[in-house]
């Protein structure tokens, strides 16, 4: 397949069942929402060490919020619902507890299965804290020193969420991949019920499962991808090919992965990229393939 | 099964006239004879529902009473599900016990509307008696889950004893609101009487429209409580409420009480700016 010029290789991304969450923070203004919502979602690129995977989604509106305030809402992937729980609570309890006038919701209401980070979180309040339910769904004032938290006590969680949808753009130089990189972002930003994990939402650092080198090591350089390897390995990069970025995406459905590649992919494909491909472990660990032949036909 | 049933009072009442099981979860299994049949008591005297109310429908969980009301106690108490419409004013325990489903009141309400009430929705557009979702005689708490909108005014004692629960006054609130509560809230748009929270162990009043709170409750700070913005944007959204941005964006005066019990109630009072 060809778009624009632009190889689109018969291949599929390989992606995996995860538990998500949607939090919701609000604050007096979209710069505080925005703070609170920065630090919330950091270190969260791969679950690979981070123990989760997380982003912000989108900003949202007052009309859009509980409390009627600016707000961001964020996407949190772990592979099961107990660890998204114990993650929840350590991230909202260091970063949206501790920023200036935000208030954590939960973006999920209608989700069956249920996480508590806000009843573990209230105890910070040393049994100064106030449970108040609101159209049936609790919360806790927490005491701060600058007035008062408020947190949802429980927050839905989906359990066939995806993660490790995947696309690479193949580029002559690292400006072309770049800039393709960057249109692919922009569109897929839009589409909700995504995140793209990485900074900026690009990995450079694809990665391989374990290493030839180091035994102890559960993933390495994608030595097939790096174009300075090209003559030192089993390169999979065709020629012409000198810089290659990758998007990772987490979707809260199948359907969110297949739009948002679809917008993606589409969008990267500008002068100086050769190809896009995905990446895959031979189709046997995850349970989604995304084919991006099928993604582009709008077949799947 | 019908999309509804509909109960028309035929004439004015004597006296007060007691239904029972005028609910919504109750009718939806219930045919046209059966609703009939079900017992009423005018004073002493037991009657059927048949003798006063022209009955047309059968087996649904929606309905809607019409007529000269103000005189018929009961309705909708006890309801667990369902839709229940009193196109005017109602009489005493309106949505008494309920535990679900939603009774909407076009006009006023007698005393004791939502007593005991432990779940659900009750929404009177106009005024309501004394002892708006309050406690039964003797019982130790009084709302335990639920909303009760009131537009209008409420009587004295509302929210007495909650233990759970959110009761919305669009009025004025009479004396003694929030008495001894437990736990809940009660927000008062307009002015709330005197002696509001006593003996209260954690329940809030808002107070949107002055209030004098007892000497037995201290002053703390003066602060943008986030759970009155929540509560206000939820009632304006869910109810249509026509709440002042000022009230949402304002800033509160604290007061914690009350001091004869474990006094972590408290009566937040909003600060005209």
């Amino acid at each position: 397949m060809n778009l624009r010029g632009v190889l689109i290789e018969d291949t599929f991304a390989e992606a995996f069942n995860m538990s998500a969450a949607r939090v919701v923070v609000t604050a007096v203004n979209a710069r505080w929402a925005r703070a609170a919502a920065q630090a919330l979602t950091g270190f969260a690129t791969s679950i690979i060490a981070c123990k989760c995977e997380a982003a912000i989604e989108r900003d949202l509106t007052p009309a859009e919020t509980p409390d009627g305030r600016p707000g961001i809402s964020a996407l949190f992937f772990a592979m099961e619902p107990v660890g998204l729980g114990k993650r929840l609570v350590e991230r909202i309890g260091h970063t949206v507890l501790t920023c200036p006038t935000t208030s954590c919701f939960d973006g999920l209401p209608d989700a069956v299965e249920r996480v508590t980070p806000g009843r573990a979180l209230r105890v910070f309040g040393d049994r100064f804290q106030i449970s108040k339910v609101v159209g049936g769904r609790r919360y806790w004032r927490v005491p701060v020193m600058e007035g008062e938290f408020l947190v949802q006590e429980s927050f839905g969680v989906l359990k066939n969420g995806v993660g490790g949808g995947n696309f690479l753009i193949l580029a002559e130089d690292e400006a072309s991949a770049l800039a393709a990189a960057e249109a692919a972002v922009a569109a897929i930003s839009g589409v909700p019920g995504v995140i793209l994990p990485f900074p900026g939402g690009v990995a450079r650092s694809g990665s391989k499962i374990g290493a030839r080198g180091y035994a102890s090591l559960i993933a390495s350089t994608n030595d097939a991808y790096c174009p300075t390897l090209r003559a030192s390995t089993d390169s999979a990069l065709p020629d012409g090919v000198n810089s290659v970025l990758e998007l990772v995406l987490d979707g809260v459905d199948a359907d969110a992965i297949r739009r948002a590649m679809r917008a993606g992919i589409d969008a990267a494909c500008l002068p100086g990229v050769r190809a896009i491909t995905a990446g895959n472990y031979g189709g046997n660990l995850g349970k989604h393939k995304f084919h991006l032949h099928a993604i582009m036909n709008g077949t799947s | 099964m019908s999309e509804h049933v509909t109960l028309t009072l035929r004439g004015a009442l004597d006296g007060a006239l007691e239904v029972d099981g005028v609910a919504g979860d109750r009718f939806a299994t219930l045919s046209e004879g059966e609703i009939a049949a079900l017992p009423v008591w005018l004073g002493a005297r037991t009657a059927r529902l048949g003798d006063f109310f022209d009955i047309t429908g059968e087996r649904s969980s929606t309905i809607r009473v019409v007529g000269a009301l103000a005189r018929v106690d009961g309705l909708g108490a006890g309801m667990s599900a369902g839709e229940l419409t009193i196109d005017g004013d109602a009489g005493a325990r309106v949505g008494a016990r309920m535990t679900g489903g939603r009774v909407d009141v076009l006009g006023n309400v007698g005393d004791d509307a939502g007593m005991a009430m432990g779940g659900g929705v009750l929404n009177v557009r106009r005024g309501a008696g004394d002892r708006l979702g309050a406690a039964a005689p003797g019982a130790s708490k009084g709302m335990t889950g639920g909303e009760i909108v009131v537009g209008g005014s409420a009587g004295t004692d509302a929210g007495a004893r909650a233990r759970r629960g959110l009761v919305v006054v669009g009025g004025d609130a009479g004396r003694d609101a929030a008495r001894a509560t437990i736990a809940g809230t009660l927000v008062v748009f307009g002015r709330t009487g005197p002696d509001p929270g006593r003996a209260s162990k954690r329940g809030s009043v808002i107070a949107l429209g002055g209030v004098a709170p007892p000497a037995t409750y201290w002053y703390a700070c003066t602060y943008q409580p986030p759970h009155v913005r929540l509560t206000l944007t939820y009632l304006r959204r869910q109810y249509g409420l026509s709440v002042d941005g000022r009230l949402i964006d304002g800033r509160y005066r604290r007061y914690c009480g009350d001091s004869g019990t474990p006094g972590r109630g408290e009566i937040l009072e909003w600060v005209a700016s």
